[in-house]
């Protein structure tokens, strides 16, 4: 009888070890989703064992899930707000853990027939707030500009208004798209069209240089100029994680910080953080 | 006519009649073809005619979509800036005997009960966040009674979105634990310290702000605020403004998943005297300390001064493989003007009944003491869903009599006993929702000298009162 139940548990044990699955799971920034998708599917690819679930929502969206225990991994597209981050301290006592994991330049898209090529950053921002209403005080045809712009749970939501509004409400009229991918789409099917978000998504449409100001030099999002900063409106890609990673968290981490990582955040169209 | 021409003429139109039924019948044949493709031609015509029609008013429609669309993503925009949360904790409470007095753990017991339902909170919080301007709404709704907690509006500076205004009714920039909200402190209540010269917590007033959400000073939040004094609710009673506010800072060590935030406060406020009497501690007979009074008229609508300096620090501490942990202590000093309620406002002499802050005039005589309190509290996640913790925490009321030198005859009372409470317990977290926890805490108060004649309510106090207290509450917190 008790060889039996030994032979059981030893059974029991050896059948959970080889097939039990662990699994990960990945919320927030929409801007990362199709990246965090590529990472998950390469991994899990090699790795039979894991299971990781990637779900968007936007970088607010995924900081309160992690704040909540209702995910492993946060995707944010912003850094983590002190205010966020107490709440975090309040709930686990610990302060997260934040993972640089890629960069990426938010680009300015126009439809491809758009004869304008490049704005600096004030006129975005008097474009975004509503001051600027019509192509033709720009440079352009004598139209009126329609705005994409995102849902403001995106962290690329928060990032624009902040680092390019500096804070100021957009206009009424700037229509809200679910994802980055929507306000490409809306560009593309629109000759007065205008949209910002991931250079990951420019593929399509037209993407403007863009300058500091008046009197400084304009550029076009690439590599070069994002990863070296002078590009205006480059950005960090962030993952946060509540406790220092163990496990199966870290080998997934270590990975994606390594070279195959890495090679997806290229393959995706973002930069590599080395 | 030629002969030629006339052979042709000839072969012409000199047909059998079979040719010309034939001949009958092709054109008869092209002239139905003829027709219906005319007929074909004019319904295609017409059909693209109606097509282009009904393309323009799909395009139109569209249009009209499109503008729709437009105004209810507007709408839905707007919508999107009113957030509504709440949580609700339900608890059991069981204390040693009937009656226990137990105004710091949840609540007094009715005389002949020591087991005890209770809805504790039921919070709902309507906030419109506009980012830089904040509009916020908070009731609490339970069996004993409905109140308004936080009503307030924000506005942040939009060049540098680090300087702010609050104004209305909201928590007190003192300390950490007032503003740690009860819906993520594991510990029931808050410490004895803090219900006692905070009821309630917040209060009435305005407050300037220092909080950068970007850039190199995150680390940095300072507040400052002007106030009435009297709590939340509207019963100012005098023309003393109290001034309150904290620096605070936050260091990481993220090499080691450390961080450690602290924190400077200062309380700077009167309580109006509505009597010409201030009682302050001193020497009563000589070598016995006790209340005296100071009977000079000038007392009387003077105010007296309500003084607080605290100290906070966190520390918080990823340990490897179990979960975060956080320690947190307080420590605050100061003078407390408190109330006497059972003394009439011509008393010369008498006995403080309590030390807490007053929400409104004390009619009687002001007792000025000297207080210290400081807690303890020590928590650890162990995982995602379980927390162990433990909390000490104490509150001398008057610094200045000492263990042994309570007696009435000095007209000193139980307002005047030192506790200190250590409580123990786990929470659960069943999900984002869902909280249990199971609490107990041993209530331990300063005994007094048994003295013949002392008056029944200072006689329990003869030894450690049993007032200890188990609470379990289940919480349901929205969202997520």
């Amino acid at each position: 009888m008790n060889k039996l139940l030994l032979t059981a548990v030893v059974g029991v044990f050896v059948w959970t070890s080889i097939y039990a699955q662990e699994k990960i799971t990945v919320k927030g920034s929409d801007t990362m989703v199709i990246l965090a998708q590529r990472w998950a599917e390469r991994y899990m690819s090699a790795n039979k064992n894991v299971v990781i679930q990637v779900t968007g929502g936007g970088s607010g969206t995924g900081i309160s899930a992690l704040i909540n225990g209702t995910t492993d991994i946060c995707n944010s597209s912003r850094p983590m707000k002190p205010a966020e981050r107490d709440k975090l301290k309040q709930r686990f006592g610990t302060r997260g853990i934040e993972i640089k994991c890629a960069q990426d330049g938010l680009s300015i898209y126009v439809h491809e027939s758009n004869p304008v090529t490049e704005l600096t950053l004030p006129q975005i921002k008097d474009i975004y707030t509503g001051k600027i209403t019509n192509w033709k005080d720009v440079g352009g045809p004598n139209e009126r500009i329609v705005l994409y712009s995102r849902e403001n749970n995106s962290g690329t939501y928060v990032y624009f208004k902040d680092n390019v509004l500096n804070g100021d409400d957009f206009a009424a009229t700037a229509q809200n798209m679910p994802g980055t991918a929507s306000v490409v789409n809306a560009v593309a099917k629109d000759k007065n069209g205008i949209g910002y978000g991931g250079a990951a998504y420019g593929k399509g449409i037209r993407e403007l240089k863009v300058r500091k100001d008046a009197s400084s030099q304009a550029y076009a999002p690439t590599r070069e100029t994002i990863t070296s900063g002078v590009y205006p409106i480059s950005r960090y890609l962030f993952m946060y994680i509540k406790n220092r990673p163990t496990g199966i968290m870290k080998e997934y981490i270590d990975w994606i910080l390594g070279d195959e990582g890495q090679s997806v955040v290229n393959e995706v169209g973002y930069f590599p953080i080395r | 006519m030629p002969d030629s021409c006339k052979g042709l003429s000839l072969r012409s139109f000199t047909t059998t009649k079979g040719q010309t039924l034939y001949i009958s019948a092709i054109l008869r044949v092209g002239a139905m073809v003829m027709y219906i493709s005319t007929m074909t031609l004019a319904q295609q015509a017409e059909q693209d005619s109606s097509l282009r029609d009904e393309v323009e008013h799909l395009k139109a429609v569209v249009e009209g979509l499109q503008e729709s669309s437009t105004e209810y993503q507007g709408i839905v925009e707007q919508l999107r800036k009113i957030k509504i949360s709440g949580y609700m904790q339900t608890q059991f409470r069981w204390t040693d005997v009937n009656g226990t007095l137990s105004p710091f753990s949840g609540g007094n017991f009715p005389t002949n009960s020591n087991k005890v339902f209770q809805v504790r909170r039921g919070r709902i919080k309507i906030n419109y966040d506009n980012v830089l301007t904040q509009f916020v709404l908070q009731f609490d709704a339970v069996p004993a009674g409905f109140s308004i907690k936080d009503a307030f509006l924000s506005i942040t500076d939009p060049w540098m979105q680090s300087f702010g205004l609050q104004i209305g009714v909201f928590d007190r920039p003192f300390g950490y634990e007032i503003s740690f909200s009860s819906n993520m402190r594991e510990a029931p209540e808050r410490s004895r310290m803090f219900q006692t010269l905070f009821p309630g917590e917040r209060d009435l007033g305005a407050k300037l702000f220092f909080a950068p959400q970007l850039g190199d000073l995150t680390w940095l939040r300072a507040d400052v605020g002007i106030f009435n004094g009297t709590g939340a609710n509207a019963n100012e009673f005098d023309s003393f403004k109290d001034v309150i506010g904290r620096v605070g800072a936050q260091f990481p060590f993220e090499d080691i998943g450390a961080e450690i935030d602290v924190g400077v406060s200062g309380y700077f406020g009167n309580v109006r005297n509505n009597t010409k009497y201030l009682w302050e501690t001193g020497e009563v007979f000589p070598g016995v300390r006790g209340f005296v009074v100071d009977s000079a008229l000038s007392n009387l609508g003077d105010g007296v001064a309500r003084r607080y300096m605290g100290v906070d620090a966190q520390f918080y501490y990823d340990v490897p493989y179990i979960g975060g942990l956080a320690l947190r202590a307080e420590y605050i000093t100061g003078k407390q003007p408190g109330g006497s309620e059972l003394i009439a406002a011509t008393a010369s002499s008498g006995r403080s009944q309590t030390t807490v802050s007053p929400a409104s005039q004390p009619t009687g005589p002001l007792y000025l003491r000297k207080f210290a309190g400081w807690y303890v509290n020590l928590v650890q996640n162990i995982g995602n869903a379980h927390q162990v913790m433990a909390k000490y925490d104490v509150y001398d009321p008057n610094t200045e009599v000492g263990k042994g030198e309570l007696f009435e005859s000095s007209n000193l009372s139980a307002a005047d006993l030192k506790y200190s409470t250590l409580g123990f317990g786990y929470a659960y977290h069943w999900d984002g929702n869902i909280k249990f926890i199971l609490y107990y805490e041993i209530v331990k108060n300063e005994t007094v000298t048994p003295v013949s004649g002392t008056s029944a309510t200072l006689s329990p106090y003869f030894k450690d009162v049993r007032d200890n207290v188990l609470t379990f509450r289940i919480q349901y917190r929205f969202p997520f």
